[in-house]
């Protein structure tokens, strides 16, 4: 698991991150991905598209070998069933099982372990 | 619209008017309820509901956890007199069925009726004259006479000798069984590939995701995932599903593949789990709000497993900088690193549950959970009354004889307004309880080991 719908959602709470310069969240010392099918349903692509951030989407895509999606957010007759296909397979089916993910402000390292982040703060980065 | 009648399973009465609510309006349908009062006490096994077809209260049977049955109803009345009576004012209900292939069956609630007179009831609707084959294994129809009794205190064996004392009598053309009960046995705990000692059974856990509206195309959250049951039974019905919890170990389990995976796919349902995460929810690391169509959950409470936080124990100041090893290392880089940890006391727990689930629910999203309450203690003021939430539903789960019990809450999110991230206790001065209220389920762990006795001071 880690899919990149969840990849998108989450960002460094540490103490002292703020939105946006503790988002997205850097993947690094991915040892295993996987690609597995997950079931299609156009209608939650459509409700999630306005709380992506599709830059970090796009981008963190890439990072991982994944350039099928556009650059900008398709509008109106664009966002047709090919597009929503493409983007259900960034959203949902690329899972990081192994490796890490790194707060792109204060380094914070979350760990990724059998497909499960651990995103517990240590005791001094909890916020008063 | 017409009247169909249903017919409970015997359990948990208090569920079945929240849930029939529920699932009427995931389909939107038009359903009314009976007018009197006495005709829409929940305690009751049978109630008539106006419905606009048959194919809705087939939805209902299908999707209804605690409905058994469903009837087309002809008649109702208080004596097989009245019965008969109404049935011949209009021969035209049975009067397609003439040729069809069909069977009788005689059935009553809180009672078993005598053979000798079964036999006698059905001869008693000779007068339908029907024609065709009598199929007892395959019918095509089967019609149905269901005598109603009052409920005899538990314990006590009928002797038949208030046979016939019935409340209510119906006839009417049985529709179907509620197919949804049955998936009490494919939940069941026992055959689950993974599961913990604080699992939600499976009648409940299908319930919840009910009264969460769980259907395709919806996005629900568990803040207390533990084991997971109540991602199963929400992503059975088609939701997408994630997952959170303070505790890695109840997600992961201990096989290379995590154990909520391996249940998942037992159910066939891993295609729609979003996700499982491992943080405290009172110190989380979600980007934005109202992401979910719902959130359900039973929180810790502390009888079998206490609910936890991050912090130190009460008065323990908090390390303001990392501790660095004797190799120069960070402590919390170290993969044996665990953050320290304080008791969670419920009736904190329960308030930022409604408040977080304000934040993280999409408006009109629903808030589905279960709170621990003791009967002496309970006030419908425990249930945290937050701006914005609005309750639903108070359902009752007694145990112990009646000294404690559970109430399945569900409240739905009635604001649009744009909120900031709650802060959980690191509270500004002015979010503190309003009015002062200590609910009755505070300190519930401690009440619970001392049998819940109430607390005498020396004087007396």
């Amino acid at each position: 698991m880690v899919k990149l719908i969840t990849h998108n959602l989450l960002c460094c709470h540490a103490r002292g991150c703020n939105y946006p310069e503790n988002f997205p969240l850097v993947f690094r010392d991915v040892t295993q991905l996987e690609v597995r099918e997950a079931d299609y349903n156009a209608e939650f692509l459509q409700k999630m598209m306005p709380r992506l951030e599709w830059k970090a989407l796009v981008d963190t895509a890439k990072q991982l070998g994944d350039t099928s999606l556009p650059e900008e957010l398709p509008e109106g007759e664009a966002m047709d069933e090919e597009f929503l296909k493409k983007l259900h397979h960034v959203l949902m089916e690329i899972h990081i099982e192994e490796g890490a993910m790194h707060c792109p402000k204060c380094d914070h390292k979350y760990p990724i372990l059998q497909g499960i982040p651990n995103m517990l703060l240590a005791e001094h980065e909890i916020g008063r | 619209m017409a009247p169909y009648l249903l017919r409970f399973a015997q359990c948990h009465s208090e569920f079945r008017l929240p849930e029939l609510d529920s699932i009427a309006n995931l389909y939107g349908l038009r359903m009314t309820l009976p007018e009197a009062a006495e005709e829409r006490d929940p305690t009751l096994a049978f109630m008539i509901v106006d419905l606009d077809s048959e194919e809705h209260a087939r939805l209902l049977a299908r999707r209804c956890i605690l409905i058994k049955t469903v009837y087309e109803l002809w008649a109702s009345a208080t004596s097989y007199a009245e019965l008969h009576a109404t049935m011949k004012a209009n021969p035209a209900r049975w009067a397609p069925y003439t040729w069809t292939k069909h069977k009788y069956l005689v059935g009553a609630a809180n009672h078993t009726i005598p053979d000798a007179r079964m036999l006698d009831v059905i001869e008693s609707f000779d007068y339908m004259d029907l024609k065709g084959e009598i199929s007892l294994k395959k019918p095509d129809e089967i019609f149905v006479a269901m005598e109603e009794y009052p409920e005899k205190p538990s314990g006590m064996i009928s002797k038949g000798h208030d046979d016939e004392n019935f409340l209510r009598v119906f006839f009417g053309r049985q529709l179907e069984n509620g197919t949804a009960r049955n998936l009490m046995v494919e939940f069941d705990i026992k055959k689950r590939k993974y599961y913990g000692n604080t699992t939600m059974d499976a009648e409940l856990s299908l319930l919840m995701a009910n009264q969460a509206l769980a259907a395709p195309g919806t996005f629900i959250y568990d803040p207390f995932a533990g084991t997971g049951s109540m991602l199963y039974t929400s992503a059975y019905f088609g939701a997408n599903v994630f997952g959170s919890d303070i505790d890695g170990r109840q997600l992961r389990g201990k096989d290379k593949i995590p154990g909520i995976l391996q249940s998942a796919e037992q159910y066939r349902v891993a295609g729609r789990i979003t996700d499982c995460v491992v943080f405290d929810v009172t110190c989380n690391p979600w980007r934005c709000g109202e992401l979910f169509d719902a959130i359900i959950t039973d929180p810790p409470y502390g009888v079998r497993a206490g609910a936890k936080r991050l912090g130190r124990k009460e008065g323990l100041p908090m390390r303001e900088e990392a501790k660095i090893l004797e190799n120069g290392a960070p402590s919390h880089e170290s993969p044996e690193y665990r953050p320290p940890k304080r008791p969670y006391e419920l009736a904190e727990l329960v308030v930022d549950l409604v408040v977080l689930s304000r934040y993280m629910l999409r408006p009109g999203g629903r808030l589905v959970f279960f709170l621990p309450t003791i009967t002496d203690d309970y006030q419908e003021v425990d249930v945290p009354q937050v701006e914005g939430m609005e309750l639903v539903a108070n359902s009752l789960q007694l145990f112990g004889h009646g000294v404690w019990g559970r109430r399945l809450i569900t409240m739905k999110k009635t604001t649009s307004a744009r909120l900031p991230m709650p802060t959980f206790g690191r509270r500004m001065p002015d979010e503190s309880t309003p009015d002062g209220h200590t609910p009755g389920h505070q300190g519930f762990r401690e009440k619970y080991f001392a049998g819940f006795q109430r607390v005498h001071t020396p004087q007396e």
